[in-house]
């Protein structure tokens, strides 16, 4: 249904403009500069030509079928714009301009007239009130915000849902940091007629979309999504982000059960109930993203900790065997015969305890022999690598370790503290798809996500 | 609305204490052994201590209003209660049920959700349930493994080890919520809410010993 979103032929801009200041010029400019290799046509009746590109009276004149047309008008010229695309048989419309349900009783009128145009024709609707699509793998960028201002990252694994544009924006800024990657972004503004669902059926049968990440507000049919998220997470995980979690029930409740239903008890119980990975801010939504597309899934919850300082072991340790959770992880007790092969490759001073730690004398072929220790090891479910650049012996060679035992044994999950070499560390495990975090807590937290989803999946299969 | 629940209901759709423990028993759900005090006398087979409460639709809130007393020991006390009870709610049904001791109060019940449809719920019953927020809800219908889901998500799975001498069989919680969803799923959209409250368990032994149902207003 949607796959002539991902793959248009030629795309529309409705409201191009020559003025940089304008919305119109920024959304063209990141089209033609986010390498598009489609047709793009600019309308607007003022201009013959734009950024070298013909531009057109109105999307009548363009005289080619258009996939999509981005309309960037002012709200109340939008309904004879729509009809206007509808009539050209253009596919999608991506609706920028606001002033619609959002703004009051003649925004909502305005939206009643695009939903009836909508209705029965073959066009479909995402908006109004969004910030656009960004999609790398078709190297296309609709968004609203130019490249002087934030980074969009390359083309990755995980498909980004956001109902906050801004939110979405600056968390797709914050992960090229590190060339995390993702399939697509989508912000769907007031949601007038596509919603999440349509677009986690393409995520779903898309080869490259490992894990779905969605920052919420609210859902429209609570129960619908509900059964739509579950049949997603017993193919793929979806991690959710939900706000609002202070509102209070509108519900006037004579008994305790009714008392104690706030709105987002009630959708927390129904995340787990289907599956779905929580998030509590957008730093966790990509973190658990990664960790879940990267990932094998986890068979139990017993944890190997492998470390070069002994403070960050400790610290692990104590996070890891945090009782609060309901999924709760546990430091794997290593057999005697396993303690006995690590003994052999550090030195006597380090310990081969779990937390295991290789002190300043470990050396990259140290990870290797013990990782292959803790691979054969049956009561280890994962391990939790720390990759610390302030040793003299730590370098990125410790990445093609960890890239091997990833491949062929149980999941792994690294933390990479500092900043000098460890910023490189992590832009390198990020490269091979290797679940890499820069701290201890957000290390942990992810392998927490991935026990999670990783118990959903073999309960329910 | 279908299924026993469906038949059992008044026609007034406004059952009280008594009728919401008839019908969560036909779904195998256990309540402490009664006996409704009406016009006629009894003979009351029951082992002290018992409770004396009213049973009346209009009154929500029994203790507030002095509608419950505790610890009556003997047949002479029991006598003096109900006549006392009935003299102060005379339109209201006395109920008589056998105490019961010791073991964790917890709470399960049903609401319908405008967004979700019919929801359970799961938490430590007693005087902090609504301090301490210690409540999980899913979705119903359930499976078993969501039950047990629910059980890990609550303090209450702190006592499947034992805990101060009170310990609980996880199994029974289970099939509790399990036969409180299909309660849910025959009620359907006629759902307001249904508390079991406080429901005491001890060992494999489960026992609702307060149960109130309010269904929706019909249009």
């Amino acid at each position: 249904m949607l796959d002539d979103l991902f793959s248009p032929a030629s795309i529309a801009i409705i409201g191009a403009s020559r003025d940089e200041n304008k919305i119109g010029n920024v959304i063209l400019r990141n089209l033609v500069s986010s390498g598009f290799s489609g047709r793009i046509y600019p309308v607007n009746p003022s201009y013959p030509e734009i950024m070298d590109l013909k531009c057109y009276p109105s999307v009548k004149d363009i005289g080619d079928p258009t996939t999509i047309a981005v309309i960037v008008l002012p709200a109340r010229v939008v309904p004879q714009s729509v009809e206007d695309c509808i009539n050209a048989g253009v596919k999608f419309l991506i609706i920028i301009s606001g002033g619609f349900a959002e703004t009051g009783p003649d925004g909502e009128k305005l939206s009643e007239r695009i939903l009836s145009l909508i209705r029965n024709s073959g066009t479909r609707l995402i908006g109004p009130n969004t910030v656009g699509l960004y999609l790398p793998y078709s190297n296309i960028n609709t968004t609203l915000t130019s490249y002087s201002r934030v980074s969009f990252p390359p083309p990755g694994n995980i498909g980004f849902i956001s109902q906050s544009g801004a939110l979405g924006l600056l968390t797709m800024d914050a992960i090229s940091e590190y060339g995390i990657g993702i399939s697509a972004f989508i912000n769907l503004g007031n949601r007038l007629d596509v919603d999440e669902t349509e677009f986690l059926d393409f995520f779903e049968s898309d080869s490259r979309t490992g894990s779905v990440a969605i920052y919420m507000e609210s859902v429209a049919d609570g129960r619908a999504f509900y059964e739509r998220i579950r049949r997603f997470n017993s193919r793929k995980p979806l991690v959710i982000l939900k706000a609002g979690r202070t509102e209070q029930s509108a519900m006037a409740a004579s008994l305790h059960t009714g008392a104690m239903a706030s709105n987002d008890s009630i959708f927390d119980g129904m995340l787990s109930q289907a599956g779905s990975v929580r998030a509590y801010d957008e730093t966790e939504l990509i973190d658990y993203a990664r960790v879940l597309a990267y990932s094998k899934r986890m068979k139990g919850n017993r944890i190997a900790v492998l470390t070069t300082a002994g403070g960050v072991g400790v610290i692990s340790t104590d996070y890891i065997s945090d009782p609060g959770s309901t999924k709760p992880l546990q430091m794997a007790r290593l057999s005697e015969n396993t303690k006995d092969q690590i003994r052999k490759v550090i030195v006597p001073y380090g310990s081969a305890q779990n937390p295991i730690d290789l002190t300043a004398d470990g050396s990259v072929n140290d990870y290797d022999r013990v990782l292959e220790i803790l691979m054969r090891d049956d009561d280890v479910d994962a391990v939790l690598v720390y990759a610390l650049p302030q040793t003299p012996k730590m370098d990125m060679g410790v990445v093609d370790v960890v890239e091997k035992h990833m491949k062929t044994g149980k999941p792994i999950v690294v933390g990479v503290l500092g900043y000098k070499i460890a910023k490189q560390l992590l832009v390198e495990f990020e490269r091979r798809k290797i679940p890499a975090f820069p701290s201890v807590h957000r290390s942990v937290k992810s392998l927490c996500a991935l026990y999670e989803y990783s118990a959903f999946r073999s309960v329910r299969q | 609305m279908k299924g026993k629940i469906s038949e059992m209901m008044p026609t007034d759709r406004n059952p009280d204490e008594y009728a919401v423990k008839r019908m969560i028993s036909a779904y195998g759900i256990t309540t402490p052994k009664s006996v409704l005090m009406d016009s006629r006398e009894r003979e009351v087979e029951l082992r002290f201590p018992v409770v004396v409460k009213v049973s009346d639709p209009k009154i929500l809130h029994k203790s507030e209003v002095g509608g419950v007393t505790t610890g009556i020991r003997d047949r002479k006390q029991l006598a003096e209660e109900v006549s006392r009870m009935k003299a102060r709610f005379p339109n209201a049904g006395i109920l008589v049920e056998e105490m019961e001791k010791g073991g964790l109060e917890i709470i399960a019940g049903l609401v319908n959700d405008r967004n979700f449809g019919n929801v359970i719920m799961l938490g430590m019953g007693g005087l902090y349930t609504e301090l301490y927020h210690d409540v999980v809800f899913r979705l119903t219908p359930i499976s078993r493994t969501d039950a047990a889901d629910m059980i890990d998500s609550v303090k209450i799975r702190v006592f499947e080890k034992g805990f101060r001498g009170i310990k609980v069989a996880r199994e029974a919680i289970i099939d509790l919520l399990w036969k409180l969803s299909l309660i849910s799923e025959d009620i359907g959209g006629d759902l307001d809410m249904l508390d079991l409250n406080p429901v005491i368990v001890n060992g494999d032994r489960i026992s609702a010993v307060d149960a109130k149902l309010i269904l929706k207003k019909l249009p």
